[in-house]
């Protein structure tokens, strides 16, 4: 026989109540006002969903127009490629369509072009530029990817595909269905830039590359995920080229992600050798470039880009 | 299911609301089947793995009573404990132990020897649900309990869900009754298990993870290589962040326990409050401290054989709780170090009660005296840190090798504000406390205030919460 519940008309359960109330208004307060503010306040997410949005129309060029590139990639594109300059440059060869965010590596693009030509994306060029570091990372971007270039079966795929156990799955399938969720950590990230005194230096710090592996995990991960990563594009009609960007000390990692593109009947594009620019080029995380690495980095990449396309043109597709 | 994960809650709102319709019966069995899907969310084959140990202890334990006839029940009780230690040693400690054999022999010029390494994933939990498991035997083996009758009440008492992982590790004589007994809805301490899960939170999800932040990064070398400030910045934001994080997993436990009618023990009373490592000890993880000090302590012979056994039974006692706590060196260490400071203090400060409470009465020494005490003791707890949060010895030494270097760079400040932006409230949260002698802040207001700070709380919760990839510390003993 059920418990009788003697003093459930008690002040403790009517509060007790009344908090659940609570509880429930501001989980919706906080997913409205979330999107309120990704929606009418997010450089980011504006300019990527700009981005999204006509890299979804990208088509294949007609005899006589230049050759539809989609690029791809996290900051070190965004902070080292003048997308007007570059566009400018190319514009006889090639029409240029980037998607740029932050933080973001190899599992955040695998499945953003998964769903991207599932949407109808039709490129006859994919361009992937992470850096190494992110290229060989276990991790999507809890942010903003699982909401905008995810749907439910790529973020359960991606879960799957990085090994998450049920609760990190579960995080990650919540990031997707819900805006607060999502960008929580982007709104308390904002608070303490304003609370922290100097916080920009001190999040840099905080910052941390992935790690790189050692040379044989480093080939074979490199090898599979290059290969999975062409036979998506292949098999959307694209071609696939892996563009390497500068970072310092990195000449060893670059060499081997080289090796590890020619095994897998890849190309790779190092416009720019990283022994080739001193700690000057680069901002003062030293990492990224700055402007005057940019500009050197932007003319190198509207060279040999182009260059690399035509170098093999029988064997690209469309 | 992490408790702090939303997956939690969708799981604990349902159980306790289905939960309570329920008579006395189905209740155990309903929350038995809960516990174990909770713990089969982690991975569903170690499941057999905690059935079997508990399926196996329940049966001895009906053999070792006192009153039983059995004239084997010594061999039984033995065999008991052989067989939980032995799981645990096998899952936790045997490629540690194997792996610095040869290592060892490595040293001597023997190499190459065919060792197998098991490689196998930690059960989750093991070490809590096996000393859980030991309590009991002992206890039934000397009488103190009667064994249980129903395996859905002894499993229940094993495996119940907000214990189950990472404790606090239950005794069977305060556990088990309250299973056996049927259990009232009580509207005050439902309401009370609603603001310890809040309290929880806040401990876990604001506090420890953004001190995680910090203390990762100084552990990680992100900041650079060590220096006397980056060892403060770095130990301090892991003292807090490992007392916030097992708190806070304590009180959520607590908190889980209370809406469903149970009672569990405080885990931990202020314990950076303590004005000497005894009394730190006597603070934190109590069902820990007071399980080693009552089923190792003083089965060693506790402090009754004199000076020189006291500080041995200490040292070997200490040593094993850093061992508890994984298997590595690293552990050991930070055990010896506690095993050594709590001999030395004990020879200079003798004990004169083991109740709970600080070693030596608080108003004897001066306000002045009293604080001194205190920031000694938490810098001591700090640097033995340094041992436990490094992922080898090397790494630890070559962190506190940095001591004698003061070299200041400008970034430390915001990283020594963001520190204290988030433990000074939970320092005051502990004043509070430790002057009210609560259970969470404000514990005594009317239910209208803390209806406000849990809604308050929720909304700290959403916008400073770091990371949702800290799990829990504790979870990985």
């Amino acid at each position: 026989m059920p418990l009788s519940i003697s003093n459930s008309r008690s002040a403790p359960f009517f509060y007790a109540k009344v908090l659940a109330g609570i509880c429930l208004v501001l989980i919706v307060a906080f997913e409205v006002s979330s999107t309120i503010l990704l929606k009418h306040h997010s450089e980011t997410f504006a300019r990527v969903s700009r981005q999204y949005a006509d890299a979804v129309r990208v088509r294949p060029a007609k005899a006589g127009e230049p050759i539809s590139v989609l690029m791809v990639g996290n900051s070190l594109l965004l902070d080292g490629i003048d997308v007007d300059r570059f566009q400018k440059l190319t514009s006889s060869q090639l029409r240029i369509y980037p998607i740029f965010l932050e933080a973001t590596g190899y599992y955040d693009w695998l499945y953003g072009l998964q769903r991207l030509f599932r949407e109808g994306a039709r490129p006859q060029v994919v361009v992937v530029g992470v850096g190494v570091n992110s290229f060989l990372a276990n991790s999507v971007r809890q942010d903003y990817v699982p909401l905008m270039f995810f749907d439910a079966r790529d973020t359960l795929s991606a879960a799957s595909d990085l090994d998450m156990d049920r609760t990190a799955a579960s995080n990650l399938l919540l990031a997707h269905s819900s805006v607060f969720w999502n960008t929580r950590s982007v709104i308390r990230s904002q608070i303490l830039y304003h609370v922290i005194p100097h916080s920009k230096d001190l999040f840099l710090l905080l910052k941390r590359q992935p790690p790189i592996p050692p040379a044989p995990e480093f080939q074979a991960i490199a090898d599979s995920r290059l290969r999975r990563l062409r036979e998506l594009c292949e098999a959307h009609g694209a071609r696939l080229v892996i563009l390497v960007p500068p970072t310092p000390s990195s000449d060893d990692e670059v060499h081997q992600m080289t090796l590890a593109a020619q095994n897998a009947g890849v190309d790779a594009l190092v416009p720019i050798p990283p022994a080739a620019l001193s700690t000057r080029y680069y901002q003062p995380d030293e990492l990224h470039l700055n402007s005057e690495g940019a500009k050197l980095f932007t003319s190198a990449l509207a060279t040999f880009l182009p260059h690399t396309l035509n170098r093999d043109s029988a064997a690209t597709p469309n | 299911m992490l408790f702090d994960s939303p997956a939690y809650f969708l799981f604990l709102i349902p159980v306790v609301l289905l939960y309570w319709r329920l008579n006395h019966r189905a209740q155990n069995i309903f929350l038995l089947l809960a516990s174990y899907f909770f713990y089969g969310w982690w991975d569903w084959r170690f499941l057999a793995l905690m059935i079997g140990s508990t399926t196996v202890d329940f049966l001895v334990a009906q053999k070792i009573a006192p009153g039983r006839s059995d004239p084997d029940r010594k061999k039984w009780f033995i065999f008991s404990l052989i067989l939980n230690f032995t799981i645990l040693g096998i899952f936790k400690y045997f490629d540690f132990f194997a792996g610095s054999f040869v290592g060892a022999l490595a040293k001597l010029g023997v190499h190459d020897l065919p060792l197998p390494l098991i490689r196998i994933i930690l059960p989750p939990g093991i070490s809590f649900y096996t000393f859980q498991e030991v309590a009991y035997i002992v206890d039934v083996y000397k009488g103190r309990i009667e064994p249980s009758k129903s395996f859905f009440e002894y499993g229940l008492f094993i495996s119940l869900f907000p214990h189950l992982i990472a404790g606090p590790i239950q005794r069977p004589s305060h556990l088990l009754p309250q299973v056996q007994k049927p259990r009232t809805l009580d509207a005050d301490r439902f309401f009370d298990g609603a603001m310890l899960i809040f309290s929880g939170l806040i401990r876990k999800c604001v506090i420890a993870d953004n001190c995680a932040v910090l203390a990762n990064a100084v552990f990680g070398g992100q900041f650079g290589p060590s220096n006397f400030w980056l060892v403060l910045l770095g130990t301090y934001a892991f003292t807090w962040q490992v007392y916030g994080d097992f708190s806070g997993y304590s009180d959520i436990a607590r908190g889980s326990a209370q809406l469903l009618g149970f009672h569990f023990m405080v885990n931990f009373r202020q314990p950076f409050l303590a004005n000497r490592l005894q009394d730190f000890w006597r603070r934190w993880h109590i069902s820990l401290s007071t399980w080693l000090r009552d089923y190792l302590y003083f089965p060693l012979g506790g402090s009754a054989h004199g000076q020189w056994k006291t500080a041995r039974n200490l040292f070997i006692t200490m040593v094993l709780a850093g061992l508890w706590h994984g298997a590595n060196w690293t552990f050991i260490i930070f055990g010896a170090i506690h095993g050594v400071v709590l001999a030395v203090e004990r020879y200079f400060f003798p004990a004169k009660s083991r109740s709970v409470g600080p070693a030596i009465p608080e108003n004897s020494v001066s306000f002045f005296s009293l604080w001194a005490q205190r920031i000694l003791t938490f810098n001591v707890l700090g640097l033995s840190l340094a041992f436990f949060r490094a992922t080898s010895l090397t790494s630890a030494v070559q962190l506190l090798a940095g001591l004698s270097n003061f070299t200041w760079h400008s970034e430390y400040a915001s990283a020594f504000f963001m520190l204290c932006l988030f433990s000074i409230p939970l320092f005051l949260a502990d004043l509070l406390l430790e002057s009210s002698n609560h259970e969470y802040p404000f514990a005594a207001s009317s239910y209208a205030l803390r209806t406000s700070l849990a809604a308050a709380a929720l909304i700290i919760l959403a916008y400073f919460s770091g990371s949702n990839l800290n799990a829990f510390v504790y979870f990985q003993f």
